[in-house]
């Protein structure tokens, strides 16, 4: 195991290698990864611009192209610093070529609970992951413009329904105060800081414990849930089914137009 | 007190989603969670049964769900750029649900992945 990051953390006491990256060098050090692969020249000084050594490097390469399958995991000390999204576009790009040579994949490492099967029933149902707008009538995909972030901080949303999740916690402030500005509602099995600004709060059975369903892995596995207690509360799908009824009661907000996806299975 | 055993239990806190948990509970909380790690451990002992929130918040007072989801179902018709965020602490079920919602109310769809 290779651990690459900008400092020494409690991970280094299980890695083999560890590889202290410079604070946003992330991008050039996995250019210079796909140059090496490919025998393309590099020069010393650029190696130390990130803070590693030409051996290092070398080493790092040839233990790659060595292995059977290989998995590069990341997680958002790699998308959420300088570069963001291009860093992670990069070492993508970085294992996808590296299976010119033997087997790899790129996994992100998943903080929250069900957060892969939202990737995968959006990917399924819409074509697109996240980041999406159906203000067309279809499926559109832009992170940076549809984003949650983005769009609260600037301010673009006049009404926020949040399931599973508390922006209130952990989004900036700017975001935040916009999520109380508007109509927010909110289902979660606490009242949490979201709530606490939100016009509307709806207490749900948590997901697991009191409610069944499905959970994707990391690795997208799709596992059964088994709850072991009966809740007092709805499960998180049977309220957005009746939001999801009431509206349907509601003239079109487009005229008479079907609904684009026809198959919600 | 009678106590149920439950093999195989699935684990949400975080998304290894451990698969082999075995969980001794009775009518109201989880005792034990044996092969579950820290975080798991404190996941599923503390949730409980118990009411210890109102079913639903109306500007901060309290309702029933059925009024609840009529008031969201307003300022979401009513809204000309809703936003349906999160889903990451729920089911696939619910998931589908989410995106059947955006779909009908023409709004933002996003999760955590985004952060």
């Amino acid at each position: 195991m290779v651990l690459v990051d900008i400092r020494e953390t409690k991970s280094v006491k299980a890695a083999d290698i560890f590889l202290q990256v410079r604070p946003g060098k992330d991008f050039e050090l996995i250019t210079i990864l796909r140059a090496m692969i490919k025998d393309q020249p590099i020069s010393e000084t650029q190696i130390a611009e990130t803070g590693l050594t030409m051996e290092q490097l070398q080493d790092f390469v040839s233990r790659m192209k060595a292995a059977r399958f290989g998995v590069m995991f990341f997680g958002m000390g790699l998308s959420m610093t300088r570069g963001k999204h291009m860093n992670s576009a990069a070492l993508l790009t970085l294992a996808a070529e590296m299976n010119a040579f033997t087997k790899f994949v790129a996994m992100p490492m998943r903080g929250h609970g069900n957060v892969t099967g939202a990737d995968v029933i959006m990917r399924s149902q819409t074509g697109y992951p996240f980041g999406i707008s159906f203000n067309r009538g279809y499926p559109r995909y832009n992170p940076g413009e549809f984003s949650t972030v983005d769009v609260l901080v600037r301010g673009d949303t006049d009404c926020a329904f949040i399931i599973g999740a508390d922006p209130g916690a952990t989004m900036p402030q700017p975001a935040i105060d916009h999520l109380a500005r508007i109509p927010t509602i909110v289902l979660d099995p606490h009242v949490t800081h979201t709530s606490r600004l939100s016009r509307v709060h709806i207490t749900t059975a948590p997901a697991g414990i009191s409610a069944p369903g499905t959970a994707y892995r990391m690795d997208e596995i799709p596992l059964p849930l088994h709850p072991a207690l009966e809740s007092p509360y709805p499960s998180d799908e049977e309220v957005v089914r009746r939001i999801n009824e009431t509206l349907m009661k509601k003239p079109d907000w487009m005229g008479e137009r079907p609904q684009i996806l026809q198959t919600q299975i | 007190m009678e106590m149920k055993v439950i093999d195989h239990a699935t684990c949400t806190f975080c998304g290894c989603v451990c698969d082999d948990i075995q969980l001794h509970a009775d009518e109201t909380r989880i005792h034990q969670a044996k092969k579950a790690c820290v975080l798991g451990k404190a996941w599923f002992l503390n949730h409980t049964a118990e009411r210890k929130y109102p079913d639903a918040l109306i500007d901060g007072k309290e309702a029933t769900v059925d009024e609840a989801i009529e008031a969201a179902s307003e300022y979401l018709y009513q809204a000309d750029m809703p936003l349906v965020y999160g889903m990451s602490n729920t089911t696939c079920e619910a998931q589908r649900q989410c995106v059947a919602l955006a779909d009908n109310l023409g709004a933002l769809l996003d999760s955590h992945t985004s952060l």
